[in-house]
């Protein structure tokens, strides 16, 4: 049986390369076409007259490597952005042109981010940029765009965006404010805050909880733990520990995920009556809830953007569901509110030119609708590219959805005191 | 003061009853077919995903997967030893290290590609719960842990103690030569001292899912803690392993509470340190048991 099997084998041999040649051209064949509909679609046709009815908008967000998974997310919620404003009719100042979305992998790596982002703007006509939800990378992207005078607008909150820059946009909330967010927080659970701050020995956690410690005194916060602890730690039950030892109410870790899902079982298996605030980060994924379950009940945050705040708000996270199978997190949220920030500059320069952009979002006042509908509930830019409007919100687990519970203005629900 | 304490203890104990699973298989490897296993972490966290998918996908409990994990990681580990780990022995030791190291990074990464970075849990319906007394607590998913640990090392000291394979390991890792002459056949003994080692692991990843995350990089956590309790309790001690590793669970601890949270492992460090300047041969008394 065998050998019959090698003999056919053999005797097919000089049949394979005739075999072989026959996908192959199917191939070339699929090649060949392919290109001609790409050209129809991407080339041949814009020349014929489409490109000023298009209007092209670079998107920076990775979609591979470590930050892939928000990044994938962040694209969704781009591409749901134009089409919503191509929906509602485009930019009537340049007769009805449409927003089109051209998508750059900066693959979670800062040198990829550069040559990207030079690359997006040298290869196509852009009239502007968002991106790159993570500040590490959205600082490198933010440079390139200054030097070549394209404007980005960004939902990252690091400060150092808005030193000396005249192209980059930031419509939500600073870091520095999320530390004093976190704090006043913290009165919402105790009228007197015992505040116990833990934090990874890193830079990240070193930068933040001096953050939180400098401006406690002046929000009338007591800390009484202040601890650094080693990152990737085996077992939370020692610190945790501690943190009942100081008879602390109310519990701020400024740890990656992996910590902090440990720090969170361990208070519920001590059985801990103390609030936690996680600050700001991963924690605020829809995923993180399905990962930890019930754990996260109760455990507070600080956001940019959430997907409550405003009706506006919802109808946006009703339509991300519809596309991406979970309510809108906080950076999808805040990438359509920034591309009808975009959408609404163009209508009043009428224009698609970088520059007109650019000094159009410099006068931005929206107060209504899908640009206005973070936290704040109004975009102005001020000199450095901030808004002058823009604040951080509370929010907080509450029956597996995270609920907007701070400042008062934005709270959707009373805190849930766990 | 006093409770906390003895919290601290209890915390301390029920985490080194992890590291012992993760030492002994070192330690088992070393002892038996003399060399040093720098891919054991990798093989919890194989054991890990292999419970968070039997858990997701079929709905197993993690700690009932162990009946999975446990022969799945003795099977992987009787091949290793078969295909690479036979042909790589010999009077030189540098194969072997630069061995066992590539399979650390070709599983590391591999579990990257496949999984991801993610973090993966599981919530069962004990992950959350705790025993209390006396001001004490016990959280429920690491004293099952601990148990299960305790009894699988105790198992494997009856094995090694009572039946003709165990003695004919113990003999091995006594004297290969001496034992190869009395009709032991080596290999048979390295392959099954090897896939005991990997079931341990497999065993460590199983009791771990149930209150820890799995990602690519768990083992590595797990593993520097192994090798010092190795160290610590004699190279290729099984009992020393698993003392030095409670030891080592309860001075972490005990450090975290009174020194400072990031500096834990600074005393089980210290006490390293200390252990083989004055006994140079671990606690174990650098015998082989």
């Amino acid at each position: 049986m065998s050998r019959e099997r090698q003999t056919s084998h053999r005797v097919e041999l000089p049949d394979h390369g005739l075999a072989l040649s026959k996908p192959q051209s199917r191939r070339k064949i699929l090649q060949k076409a392919g290109g001609v509909i790409a050209a129809g679609a991407f080339g041949a046709v814009p020349l014929r007259g489409w490109a000023a009815d298009t209007i092209n908008i670079g998107g920076l967000y990775p979609t591979t490597g470590s930050m892939a998974q928000i990044g994938v997310g962040c694209v969704a919620a781009a591409k749901m952005a134009a089409e919503m404003v191509n929906e509602a009719g485009g930019i009537k100042s340049l007769g009805g042109a449409k927003l089109n979305v051209i998508i750059s992998d900066i693959q979670s790596d800062t040198t990829v981010t550069r040559t990207e982002t030079d690359r997006l703007i040298n290869g196509n006509k852009l009239s502007a940029i968002h991106g790159c939800y993570a500040s590490a990378l959205t600082l490198i992207a933010s440079e390139v765009c200054e030097r070549a005078k394209v404007p980005i607008i960004t939902g990252s909150s690091s400060d150092q965006l808005n030193k000396g820059r005249k192209y980059t946009f930031t419509p939500f909330a600073r870091a520095s404010q999320f530390a004093q967010a976190q704090l006043q927080m913290s009165k919402l659970v105790s009228d007197k805050p015992k505040v116990a701050v833990i934090f990874e020995n890193t830079a990240f956690g070193t930068s933040t909880s001096n953050g939180l410690k400098e401006q406690a005194p002046g929000e009338g916060v007591e800390i009484v733990m202040f601890e650094p602890y080693s990152a990737g730690f085996t077992d939370a039950s020692p610190l945790i520990n501690k943190v009942k030892a100081s008879g602390a109410n109310t519990l701020f870790a400024i740890s990656y995920l992996n910590d902090l899902i440990l720090i969170v079982r361990t208070v519920k298996q001590v059985g801990l009556d103390i609030a936690i605030n996680g600050g700001s980060g991963g924690f605020t994924m829809p995923d993180f809830y399905k990962n930890v379950g019930t754990a996260a009940e109760g455990l507070q945050g600080v956001a940019h953007w959430n997907h409550d705040v405003n009706d506006d708000a919802q109808k946006v996270s009703e339509r991300f569901k519809q596309v991406y199978g979970t309510f809108a997190f906080e950076y999808a949220g805040s990438i359509v509110a920034q591309t009808f920030m975009l959408a609404d500059a163009m209508e009043r320069a009428a224009s698609a030119d970088p520059q007109k952009v650019r000094d159009a979002l410099s006068t931005l006042d929206a107060s209504s609708g899908y640009a206005a509908m973070g936290p704040g509930s109004r975009v102005k830019f001020g000199p450095e590219g901030k808004n002058v409007y823009g604040r951080p919100v509370g929010v907080q687990w509450q029956n597996g959805d995270l609920v907007s519970i701070f400042p008062k203005e934005d709270a959707r629900a009373p805190v849930l005191k766990t | 003061m006093l409770e906390t304490v003895a919290q601290a203890v209890i915390n301390g104990l029920l985490i080194g009853g992890i590291y012992a699973l993760v030492s002994i298989g070192v330690t088992l490897i070393f002892g038996v077919v003399k060399i040093v296993n720098f891919a054991q972490g990798e093989f919890v966290m194989i054991g890990m995903y292999l419970s968070f998918y039997l858990a997701t996908q079929f709905g197993l409990d993690p700690l009932l997967s162990l009946f999975v994990t446990m022969p799945a990681l003795f099977a992987a580990g009787v091949l290793i030893q078969h295909f690479l780990i036979r042909r790589v022995l010999g009077p030189n030791d540098m194969p072997q290290i630069f061995l066992t190291f590539a399979l650390s990074l070709l599983l590391l990464n591999l579990a990257l590609m496949l999984f991801t970075a993610n973090y993966r849990t599981v919530h069962t319906s004990y992950s959350d719960a705790a025993l209390h007394f006396a001001g004490l607590y016990v959280p429920v998913a690491k004293l099952i842990a601990f148990v299960v640990a305790m009894a699988l090392s105790g198992a494997l000291w009856v094995f090694l103690h009572t039946t003709d394979l165990g003695k004919a390991m113990r003999a091995a890792a006594q004297n290969r030569d001496v034992a190869t002459l009395m009709g032991i056949n080596p290999n048979r003994v390295f392959a099954v001292a090897f896939g005991a080692a990997l079931a341990l692991a497999g065993a460590a990843g199983s009791l771990l899912m149930p209150f820890y995350s799995a990602y690519p990089f768990v083992g590595q956590v797990f593993v520097l803690m192994a090798f010092v309790a190795v160290v610590l309790g004699t190279l290729g001690n099984v009992i020393g392993a698993l003392v030095a590793s409670l030891m080592m669970g309860v001075a972490e601890s005990l450090g975290i509470q009174f020194v400072g949270a990031d500096s834990g492992l600074i005393v089980v460090f210290a006490m390293l340190l200390l252990t083989l300047a004055l006994k140079p041969t671990g606690l174990g008394g650098g015998r082989v048991r």
